[in-house]
């Protein structure tokens, strides 16, 4: 993993591939790499899907090892859909591969000289790049199913769907999984908008022949993997409650705290939320003959997905995930699971944001356009975006858009992305990093990460109101961190609670690339990559007022808490001062 | 009290494999007859038999009234009181609401504060709700101890079972007299209590 993979596909004559060693970008891998080189090669002023926009696709730096859970790919450019910087990750096989293959990103840049689709397939002998109309708005099962046929099924594809081609600012980037289904993706901010306006319909990734990455210090990477899988086995959220019920153990809880978004951020609880929980969820999917636990990449030992069979026992979709759940469900009033699994089915199909969709439901909902509860208008709604019709291509633009659209103020959006399923009046620090974020309103950006262990930002006092601030602050520049490593998020509690766990971490780092980095250097790292990040967006126009939730949640109280957002802007202004 | 002095008894000997199907009930939540006026602790160890080391070690995370709580030692039960008991749970979140967690500032607004204190205990109705791996670990204990469920919820759980699992109830009795499943799905249930019994065998 020591080149990167730049492809012109402006160039005379069709898209050209070169290769070049990572230079100054030796050392990044994951976000870190691909923030890194937006914010250096992207003007902050270009259009999102023009000619100097880029898409760059970084698996992180134990991706392609024997390292457990690091499976995450990383895709960032300037977002459509927030105008701001944007790094999306995803699971799936396709963060392994690439990294096997021995590139740390690949970068897509240039403008097409016309609206012929092509294909990119990688493999031990090189790049092949071929024109390929044959796959224009197939959805991403279909292009899947195709590309089987032709190149065999030791592959990991990144595609995009017919949203993607579309250009719609709710299209994501699809990784396939191990069954080789297109059911990961790099959801937010309209990354798969970016890959459409370069052209490019399917990265193909063949491993045959390719050998795991070699660490400089095998023994020592053998002993700190081994300490980081046992412990994320023993402990019991990493080790029961996500292989037990996926993320969407989370429902219950959520709705319990009174904090559920429900009828576009109306309530904080929904009624039907035992209907549509993990544990509801869990029992479906076992009495139907699917599966309650499974990896979405190989290497995984959390096992925090599953595999979601219709009332006819054919498979519909993996596991819906808690955002998704949220979104299409008590978001939009709806209760029935078969019907959500297949919201998820058709936004994996035609390559759109889970969270984004069902929060512009929701917002459709709210204008009239149907009722809330109403689970089949809701699955037509999102057909019309698989079809570009006028009114599909105005939801698949997003929830911002739509609410102006249909003259909508309660818009749950910040920097024009839509908010995921954690109502900030409820748990307001989580307010905090949805306003501060450089991404626009992301729940992953302030991930629960060892930030005591860590102890960036110093000694929080829990009893200060500023605390939220400061450890929101704390949690953003972990996650920079983890993102960068190519982990998967969901180690965060046993990473939290158990300091050897997160020791051995570090150490996988180190004994792989032969560095002696510590606890104080990750943090660096996890800081500049927000400090990239942010002068960006500065120059990209985005100042302190673009950091803050729409007014209302300052006006409307949480009928569950009779709260209101009550976090100063001034308190806001202070998040990045470090 | 007189909520749970009408409703029906009913009675279920099942297969070891369909207990879990009745868990759906006990996330939505049951009545239990106990003494209020006690702390979590109290009411979870001393009246409910939960072992101090589970409810310090496994019962991460806990709701009163829907705010989240910090200290199980001075957290209230009162006459119709909600408590909600979950593991640990992922994400910021999860680790937010986890009792006594580092995170806790980020939900300062909505935790519970205690301002009456222990009070004299007395005879009173709360409701119990029990999420992911709690379910499995107390739910048999409960339902073989039996809890009172609300009647629409009921019938709304018989109304969504299977065939297989009326196929493996071996016993149903409604205030003591054996019936068939169609009976259960028959009767009108009201938004009255039903007393719900359930074993495994």
């Amino acid at each position: 993993m020591d080149k990167i993979l730049r492809i012109d596909v402006g160039a005379e004559g069709g898209p050209k591939a070169t290769e070049e060693p990572l230079g100054e970008y030796a050392g990044l891998g994951g976000r870190a790499l691909t923030s890194a080189i937006v914010s250096k090669e992207v003007p902050p002023l270009c259009h999102p899907l023009g000619e100097d926009n880029k898409l760059v696709i970084a698996p992180g730096l134990l991706s392609g090892t024997t390292a457990a859970m690091s499976g995450r790919l990383s895709v960032g450019c300037k977002s459509p859909l927030t105008g701001t910087i944007k790094e999306a990750n995803a699971g799936g096989q396709a963060a392994q591969v690439l990294a096997r293959l021995g590139y740390s990103a690949i970068v897509l840049e240039g403008k097409p000289k016309d609206d012929t689709l092509y294909k990119v397939f990688i493999n031990k002998h090189g790049v092949k790049i071929t024109p390929d109309n044959s796959l224009k708005m197939l959805g991403n099962y279909d292009l899947i199913d195709k590309l089987k046929g032709e190149y065999g099924d030791r592959i990991a594809c990144i595609s995009i769907g017919p949203a993607g081609e579309m250009r719609l600012s709710a299209a994501s980037v699809a990784c396939t999984d191990m069954e080789l289904r297109p059911t990961r993706h790099a959801g937010r901010g309209g990354v798969g908008a970016v890959m459409g306006a370069k052209g490019i319909k399917v990265i193909v990734l063949d491993e045959t022949g390719m050998r795991m990455r070699s660490p400089k210090n095998p023994k020592k990477f053998k002993e700190a993997n081994k300490v980081w899988v046992e412990g994320l086995r023993k402990h019991p959220v990493t080790g029961e409650s996500l292989p037990s019920y996926g993320t969407n153990v989370l429902t219950n809880i959520i709705n319990e705290a009174g904090a559920y978004p429900t009828h576009n951020f109306m309530w904080g609880r929904f009624e039907g939320c035992s209907k549509i929980s993990g544990e509801t969820e869990a029992e479906t999917e076992t009495a139907r003959g699917g599966e309650a636990t499974h990896g979405c990449h190989r290497g995984c030992v959390i096992k925090c997905s599953g595999i979601y069979m219709n009332k006819d026992g054919h498979y519909l979709t993996k596991q819906p995930e808690y955002e998704t759940v949220w979104a299409h469900g008590g978001n939009c009033g709806i209760d029935d699971l078969d019907s959500i699994a297949m919201l998820d089915r058709l936004d994996d199909d035609y390559g759109l944001d889970t969270i984004e969709m069902g929060a512009t439901i929701g917002v459709a909902m709210e204008a009239g356009l149907a009722k809330f509860g109403d689970a089949e208008a809701a699955i037509n709604m999102v057909k019309e975006v698989g079809k570009g019709t006028h009114l599909g291509r105005i939801l698949g633009n997003g929830a911002a858009v739509t609410g102006k659209v249909f003259g909508v103020e309660r818009v749950p959006v910040v920097k024009g992305q839509a908010m995921p399923a954690y109502d900030p009046r409820g748990v307001q620090g989580i307010g905090v990093t949805y306003a501060t974020s450089t991404m626009g309103a992301d729940h992953t950006a302030g991930y629960a990460i060892a930030t005591n262990i860590l102890k960036v930002g110093g000694y929080v006092d829990p009893l200060k109101p500023e605390g939220q601030i400061q450890l929101s602050r704390n949690l953003q520049i972990a996650t920079a961190v983890i993102d960068t490593a190519g982990v998967c998020l969901f180690i965060a509690f046993a990473v939290l609670d158990q300091p050897d766990t997160f020791q051995a971490l570090i150490d996988m780092v180190n004994a792989f690339y032969g560095l002696s980095m510590t606890a104080d250097d990750m943090t660096e790292l996890g800081k500049s990559v927000l400090k990239k990040e942010r002068d960006f967006n500065t120059r990209a126009g985005f100042t302190a007022e673009h950091d803050r939730l729409p007014e209302y949640f300052k006006k409307e109280s949480l009928p569950t808490h009779n709260l209101t957002f009550q976090v100063k802007d001034e308190e806001l202004d202070t998040l990045f001062n470090w | 009290m007189s909520v749970l002095s009408s409703g029906k008894k009913i009675f279920f000997t099942v297969e070891d494999n369909l207990i879990p199907n009745f868990f759906l009930l006990l996330q939505q939540g049951f009545k239990l007859k106990v003494l209020v006026g006690s702390s979590i602790s109290s009411l979870l160890c001393d009246q409910l038999s939960v072992s101090p080391e589970y409810l310090e070690e496994r019962i991460q995370t806990i709701f009163l009234d829907g705010k989240p709580i910090d200290d199980v030692n001075s957290a209230t039960v009162k006459p119709g009181s909600t408590l909600a008991l979950s593991a640990a749970l992922p994400g910021l979140v999860g680790a937010t609401l986890r009792k006594g967690s580092y995170y806790a500032p980020l939900r300062s607004q909505i935790s519970h504060r205690e301002t009456d204190g222990t009070q004299f205990l007395h005879e009173g109705i709360v409701s119990l709700k029990l999420f992911n791996l709690l379910l499995k670990e107390l739910g048999p204990k409960f339902l073989k101890q039996g809890l009172w469920i609300n009647g629409r919820e009921l019938s709304d759980f018989f109304k969504r079972q299977p065939d297989d699992f009326w196929a493996g109830c071996k016993v149903i009795e409604v205030d003591g007299q054996k019936v068939a499943p169609e009976r259960l799905l028959e009767i009108t249930w009201q938004e009255e209590y039903f007393f719900l019994q359930v074993l495994a065998g």
